[in-house]
């Protein structure tokens, strides 16, 4: 954007009492820039990761083994009763530390897991927990009379899966998914707390120097307040494409 | 009596082996066991004598977390229940009020409202001519509390609405008023419907303690990054954060068991 564009934007607001400088200074502005798009990016990686961990957690969950179901589910019950600042912790700071060292032991060079990549791998696990949740529920109301009528209609096992059980069970959880994923937009803020440069940790380095945070915040709240309503259109979008007559309102 | 006896005989060791394969036991058990063995040998490893040692400190970091999370679902639970009141409110200006109040506290990450109560509010409060401190846990408390009111109203509002309105005619048919109406029948029921995802947001928001350490706070988490600075030892670091991932678990587990052992007894109602 040029500067004549900004300039007067920047005096309209300060007429208002709000402090919009940093947009005038290249560098700040370049980085806070980026940072918009590092967030995105958190997004646009885990929303698919999480949802593949969430299938494949379903999977185990229900697949009636009890050797592949218990620990599935102690996952599950770590992973929802413990913070997600610490399970980053836990990943970044110890599992990324055992890794470091042992690459250097056997000379294999720099540990090539970033902090991004590791709050995509613990974002994606834990949303994926709560994805996983949904689905096992949505398998679970799929009616029995459906089932026993699609069996009497000749359909094999993995055809009863994959064209009756699947489709209506993904339909019933789509709400709960959508609301996971909502929460996993705002989830992708505390990538902040091991310095990976999203829009939160750039607004942290500008506002120590600037002092501005309302203003900042306010910027913040605008583009996340902007990716959860994209994702809730979206999923409204596919709630409306996948609906079908006799089920939901 | 004798009949009793015999009734209870094969039962009792049943009983038995069921507590004997309840996996927390055995885990407990078996770490008790090692840490006992260790301290009668004397072979205890350096990495946990000093988890001991710094043990009374996570802990009393944990207790500031607890204190964090109580005041702010106490207060988000007062304020929640006035907003969820307005949710239903017949005036409709009112009611897109508290609209906008719930939709935008539900929608903003806790981590950039705990930021925003930060750094706004000052450090120190004049009212009149006496001041008072703002500390940094307290204001991680109004960070919490706002989410934690907007979660509240909805329950709220999700419970009044889902007593059929064919008890408010049917109270109404009896000659009961309004506010009667209100607290003999609708509200008693609602309490039971609200209880579990009440626990639920309790659980989330105990966990979203752990963001005050980002802001200066001396919790748990606080503590637990001193403790591995101090020691600097590998071992120790991966006890230290372990430990603290097991405090969480173990304080958050249970609340989780006890809520979804209420929802399958309303369940069965």
């Amino acid at each position: 954007m040029s500067d004549s564009l900004l300039v007067p934007g920047v005096q309209a607001l300060k007429g208002l009492g709000l402090n919009y400088a940093f947009v005038l200074d290249d560098m700040e502005r370049q980085a806070f820039v980026r940072g918009l798009g590092v967030s995105l990016q958190l997004c646009l990686l885990t929303i698919p990761a999480s949802l593949a961990v969430g299938v494949l957690l379903a999977a185990l969950l229900s697949s009636g083994r009890a050797w592949l179901a218990a620990p599935a589910r102690a996952f599950v019950e770590v992973t929802r009763n413990t913070p997600t600042l610490v399970q980053l912790y836990c990943a970044f700071l110890v599992l990324n530390m055992l890794i470091t060292q042992q690459l250097r032991d056997w000379g294999a060079g720099p540990n090539p897991l970033t902090p991004f990549l590791w709050v995509v791998i613990v974002v994606s696990l834990h949303k994926g927990v709560f994805h996983a949740e949904a689905l096992r529920a949505g398998i679970e109301s799929v009616p029995h009379t459906t089932l026993e009528a699609a069996r009497s209609l000749g359909f094999s096992r993995r055809q009863l899966l994959a064209r009756v059980q699947l489709p209506l069970a993904v339909r019933f959880a789509l709400p709960s998914l959508v609301n996971n994923l909502v929460d996993l937009v705002k989830m992708t803020a505390v990538a902040s707390a091991i310095a990976v440069g999203d829009v939160t940790y750039q607004s942290i380095m500008i506002w120590t120097q600037r002092d501005n945070v309302l203003e900042l915040l306010l910027l913040i709240l605008l583009w996340f307040g902007l990716l959860t309503g994209l994702v809730s259109l979206a999923g409204r979008w596919l709630e409306q494409r996948l609906r079908m007559p006799g089920y939901g309102q | 009596m004798a009949n009793d006896a015999a009734l209870n005989a094969p039962a009792a060791p049943w009983r038995h082996v069921a507590a004997l394969r309840n996996p927390w036991l055995l885990a407990g058990l078996a770490l008790l066991t090692l840490l006992g063995l260790w301290s009668a040998t004397g072979t205890t490893p350096v990495a946990v004598a000093l988890l001991w040692k710094w043990l009374p400190s996570l802990l009393r970091g944990l207790l500031v977390n607890i204190e964090i999370s109580v005041l702010a679902v106490a207060l988000g639970t007062l304020v929640g229940l006035v907003v969820g009141a307005l949710l239903l409110s017949p005036s409709k200006p009112v009611q897109r009020l508290a609209r906008l109040y719930v939709q935008a506290f539900r929608n903003v990450p806790l981590l950039v409202l705990i930021y925003f109560t930060t750094y706004v509010f000052p450090f120190e409060v004049h009212i009149g001519p006496w001041s008072f401190a703002f500390p940094d846990w307290l204001k991680v408390v109004l960070g919490l509390a706002l989410p934690t009111s907007a979660n509240v109203a909805e329950i709220f509002r999700g419970a009044i609405q889902s007593i059929p309105s064919a008890q408010w005619e049917a109270a109404q048919s009896l000659a009961f008023r309004r506010r009667e109406i209100l607290r003999l029948i609708v509200l008693p029921q609602c309490l039971r419907r609200m209880l579990p995802p009440w626990m639920n947001l309790y659980a989330s928001i105990t966990m979203s303690t752990s963001l005050a350490s980002l802001v200066g706070v001396h919790d748990v988490v606080d503590m637990a990054q001193i403790a591995s600075n101090t020691v600097v030892r590998t071992d120790f670091t991966i006890l230290v954060y372990f430990t603290l991932l097991a405090l969480f678990f173990a304080y958050c587990y249970p609340i989780a068991r006890a809520t979804r052992a209420l929802e399958r007894r309303h369940e069965r109602h």
